[in-house]
């Protein structure tokens, strides 16, 4: 990896990543130099002053440790009382003008303002005379909204625009006291990764009008989970809270760091598609039209596989590598066909060169890896030939009108396991309601040949079946997660050095292994 | 007292026409200089100690020793025209009294350093000014003096007039560079510093009016006569703005090194109407007021103005008689670099409009002692915290203010509480 250099902090001797700012080298081994405008992927800019540090060898006496590369030998004083004292004073300049109003501010309890606050100052007031009054509640368009006095005028926000997604929408206007972050008048917001600014913002200044007074934020519980918006699959920390008497719903998606897939940051849609694991799920199992116990659609079910002469399984390309394994080890027991034919998932020229995908599938990757057929040819050939079709939580509805798909189906049994509500669910014989992403584990593979491993966020008042949980009822060799995982180690060489807990966060690079290319 | 060399021909009627610049000696020294080597030329301006004219006073022949040799990028030079800082005004003389005196100087600079191309960054005010030193610089052009072939040797030299748009902080020099590039006004963080990256992010030279101005004079004459005027370490003549309280305000050109008192007694006339002196501001309003009896001491040069702890400066010198108010004397130069922060560092954005506010509240009888020592500690929060110095051209003079007329701003706050007699009377 990265070259080690030494240096020193305090006077302390610290081993750090060489070709780093100082700020990034000293804060990768747990010491934190106070910053607001710097971000790793914006750069340095220096405006906030709060990270200024001492350098002893002769140079000027202050330093922005933004702009500073760390360097062999460098003794940095950071603990000093004239250091400690610049901190408290930028602190100071900070919050005369603002308007200190963290109780009904959505940033309380992950703003920088408060963190330095409690750290750096500390101390009262001294702003004896009238603050700078500037605009609130502006709405900047694509789901931002602003606030000029919470604003400390980092820049971050104007940065991303201008450096990520070169939109340019803000911009700084007016100088001194009264510089504030603006839209030029009638262009508002307008690029599909906007409301990163909210994140990116270190105060309350940008916030999300998606999230804005739904929850405190040291209430929510997070999970880390992969995004399952696109085949890119952004890491994301799920933000999810069961209130009392009420059921476990998810209040945002954030992006989570991830170097390998998508840096800092997520695409708008896929961080507002949170609602769609909150929304018009299917939570009842029906035999025919008629709600029934679970355990009674079950038996049912099983009854119309023992029956069935031929049967088609159709597996989402949304599926986890578990899932897949389990109902490819059905399939292969029952003499099955198994498909994951899914075109629909795929919209030709929505994607884009930065994060946003043309395949809405997360785990297409994973089906190819398995070796399951997509091809529409067999998988219609395969329908046609059969008596029983049973669909694992594809989403028929992208590939199929209504009409076609009726027509295709006629005559046949259909099992549907299914985790949102949709009119296909009511033709079918039998409806088993599952799990969706954020209530379960796994791995999914995404379009760069990344394994990610996501945790189980939700948990729902009702627990629904995960699909795994289905093909262990319906007699899969695969009976446990356990049994699973092993089986996926045999498929993908490189998980064999690697239980699903010590999967790294950033994920695993199949293209790194050989083994990736081998297909079961 | 007074000497002419930058100011040889303002006096001179049509002095700033090619014809009669030329009647005058002007780019008589171009044969001369493409005689010698660039880095001749650069040895002969470090000899004769001719030091940057902008306020900080580095020495121009070393600042041009710092551009790096053979990055096979152009290197730029930038004749900083923006004099914008309070009481400052000698290059304005020169734009319009001598213009080709400044354009010779900035085809000797480009010679030496190496340049082909200038801009000459122009205070957006300075409307006159930029029309006559434009037609000075056609008349250059047609005459060939710019251009391709400069007076028919081999080295071309092309000029580019820039305005500003009104901002002070663009004389910094890499607000200056930013706003040239078509950017917001504001300082870069250094390093790197321009010599290294500049404009355009190639080797750039930044120099005053009155250095380039200079240089003609030194290729004359060489870098000994030069020296013969000024002192040891500040050597040759500056153009000194005097205002204020005194009989004859103007531009002065005099040697450096002259007694202040001296030059503001006999130059300029000394305090009017008989009046007292109760300070002197010695070279624009960023730098720390001198009371009489510092100034009594003081000598126009850059070391005897470090002694007293204040600055050079820009040369312009302000008079300060016994009625000036100093307390509202702040609040104007307070006021002044509060409306021209460009707002990208935390403590000048927001610490300069608070202490605008807190000596408004004392101006208005409702401050407190505590607010004194706030506006003075705030001085200290603020100053060298920052990506350029303007910051500190607001804290320094504030805080000479502060600290020598300490009981003009208590007065205020003691008569905090209206009297009785005073309360009924309303």
């Amino acid at each position: 990896m990265a070259d080690k250099i030494k240096l020193f902090v305090n006077g302390e001797e610290v081993e750090v990543e060489a070709g780093k700012n100082l700020i990034d080298a000293v804060g990768a081994v747990g010491i934190e130099i106070p910053h607001l405008c710097y971000h790793p992927a914006l750069g340095a800019d220096g405006n906030c002053r709060m990270c200024l540090v001492g350098i002893e060898d002769g140079r000027p006496p202050l330093v922005p440790a933004c702009k500073t590369p760390a360097q062999e030998g460098m003794k940095v004083l950071l603990d000093a009382e004239h250091i400690k004292k610049i901190q408290h004073d930028v602190m100071e300049f900070e919050l005369i003008n603002h308007p200190i109003d963290c109780p009904v501010c959505d940033q309380a309890g992950e703003c920088k303002l408060q963190d330095y606050y409690m750290s750096c100052d500390q101390k009262p007031s001294r702003m004896t005379v009238p603050q700078v009054t500037k605009n609130k509640k502006m709405d900047f368009g694509g789901g931002v909204i602003h606030d000029q006095e919470r604003c400390v005028v980092c820049g971050r926000c104007v940065r991303f625009l201008r450096q990520i997604t070169k939109t340019g929408e803000l911009g700084i206007i007016n100088r001194t006291d009264d510089a504030r972050v603006n839209i030029f008048p009638g262009r508002p917001i307008d690029n599909r990764y906007g409301i990163n600014v909210v994140d990116l913002c270190p105060v309350g200044a940008m916030t999300s009008s998606d999230f804005r007074f739904k929850q405190r934020v040291w209430f929510l519980k997070k999970a880390s989970g992969v995004c399952h918006g696109c085949s890119k699959g952004c890491s994301i920390t799920i933000d999810h809270n069961k209130e009392k008497n009420k059921d476990d719903i998810i209040y945002r998606f954030r992006p989570r760091f991830n170097g390998q897939v998508n840096g800092y940051f997520i695409c708008d849609e896929g961080r507002l598609s949170y609602k769609s694991e909150n929304e018009n799920r299917l939570t009842a199992a029906f035999i025919g039209k008629v709600e029934r116990e679970i355990s009674d659609v079950l038996t049912a079910a099983k009854k119309e596989l023992e029956m069935s002469k031929k049967a088609v399984f159709l597996i989402s390309p949304d599926a986890s590598l578990e899932q897949m394994v389990a109902v490819k080890a059905l399939a292969a027991k029952l003499g099955a066909t198994l498909s994951g034919y899914s075109d629909g998932y795929i919209k030709k020229g929505d994607g884009d060169d930065y994060l946003i995908q043309d395949d809405k599938a997360a785990n297409r990757q994973g089906l190819l890896l398995l070796g399951i057929d997509t091809t529409k040819e067999s998988f219609e050939k395969a329908v046609s030939e059969a008596d029983l079709f049973v669909n694992f939580a594809s989403d028929l509805s992208r590939s199929y009108e209504q009409d076609a798909l009726t027509k295709l189906l006629t005559g046949k049994k259909t099992i549907v396991c299914a985790t949102h509500e949709s009119a296909f669910n009511g033709q079918a014989t039998i409806t088993i309601p599952v799990r969706s992403y954020s209530e379960y584990s796994g791995s999914v593979i995404n379009c760069d040949n990344i394994l990610q491993r996501f945790e189980k966020a939700v948990t729902k008042n009702n627990e629904l079946l995960d699909i795994c949980e289905v093909a262990a009822e319906f007699g899969c060799p695969l009976q446990t997660p356990a049994e699973a995982y092993a089986e996926l180690q045999q498929v993908i060489g490189m998980l064999k050095e690697y239980q699903p807990a010590t999967i790294p966060a950033e994920g695993l690079n199949l293209n790194d292994s050989e083994a990736a290319n081998v297909t079961a | 007292m007074e000497v002419r060399i930058l100011s040889a021909k303002f006096d001179v009627k049509n002095s700033n026409q090619l014809k009669t610049a030329l009647k005058h000696g002007a780019y008589e020294n171009l044969d001369k200089l493409f005689a010698m080597q660039p880095a001749e030329v650069i040895e002969e301006v470090k000899k004769s100690g001719l030091r940057g004219r902008g306020g900080a006073g580095f020495p121009a022949g070393v600042k041009w020793g710092f551009l790096p040799k053979d990055t096979g990028k152009p290197v730029y030079l930038t004749v900083n025209s923006d004099e914008s800082e309070p009481a400052t005004f000698k290059d304005r003389y020169i734009l319009v009294k001598d213009p080709h005196m400044l354009i010779e100087g900035i085809i000797i600079c480009s010679y030496a350093i190496g340049s082909n191309d200038t801009y000459i960054y122009i205070r957006g005010e300075y409307t006159t000014q930029v029309k006559v030193l434009q037609e000075a610089i056609d008349e250059a052009y047609k005459a060939g003096y710019l251009g391709e072939k400069v007076a028919g040797h081999d080295y071309r030299v092309d000029v580019t007039v820039h305005r500003g748009a009104g901002a002070y902080v663009c004389g910094e020099e890499t607000a200056l560079l930013e706003s040239i590039e078509g950017k917001k006004g504001q300082p870069r963080s250094k390093p790197p510093f321009p010599a290294v990256a500049g404009l355009y992010g190639c080797p750039t030279i930044i120099n005053n009016v009155q250095s380039i101005a200079s240089l003609p004079f030194i290729m004359k004459e060489g870098a000994d006569a030069y020296k013969a005027y000024g002192t040891e370490k500040s050597p040759g003549t500056h153009l000194f703005g005097i205002s204020g309280h005194v009989e004859k305000p103007g531009m002065y050109e005099l040697p450096l090194g002259l007694p202040l008192l001296e030059v503001i007694d006999k130059v300029a006339g000394g305090v009017w109407k008989g009046r007292k002196l109760k300070g002197v501001i010695p070279g624009g309003s960023s730098t720390p007021v001198l009371l009489p009896e510092e100034a009594a001491t003081t000598t126009l040069d850059y070391e005897s103005m470090a002694e007293h702890k204040t600055m050079f400066g820009s040369g312009g010198i302000v008079v300060l008689d016994e009625t000036v108010n100093i307390v509202e004397l702040v609040q104007n130069l307070i006021n002044f670099y509060h409306h021209e922060s460009c707002g990208q560092c935390t403590p000048c954005r927001e610490g300069l409009g608070w202490m605008k506010k807190i000596t408004q509240k004392i101006l208005k009888g409702e401050g407190s002692m505590a607010d004194v020592d706030l506006l003075r500690e705030l001085c200290d929060n603020i100053e060298m915290k920052t990506v350029c110095v303007l910051s500190a051209a607001c804290t320094m003079p504030v805080r000479s203010y502060l600290d020598k007329f300490r009981h003009e701003f208590e007065a205020y706050v003691t008569e905090n509480e209206p009297s009785v007699a005073e309360a009924t009377e309303e």
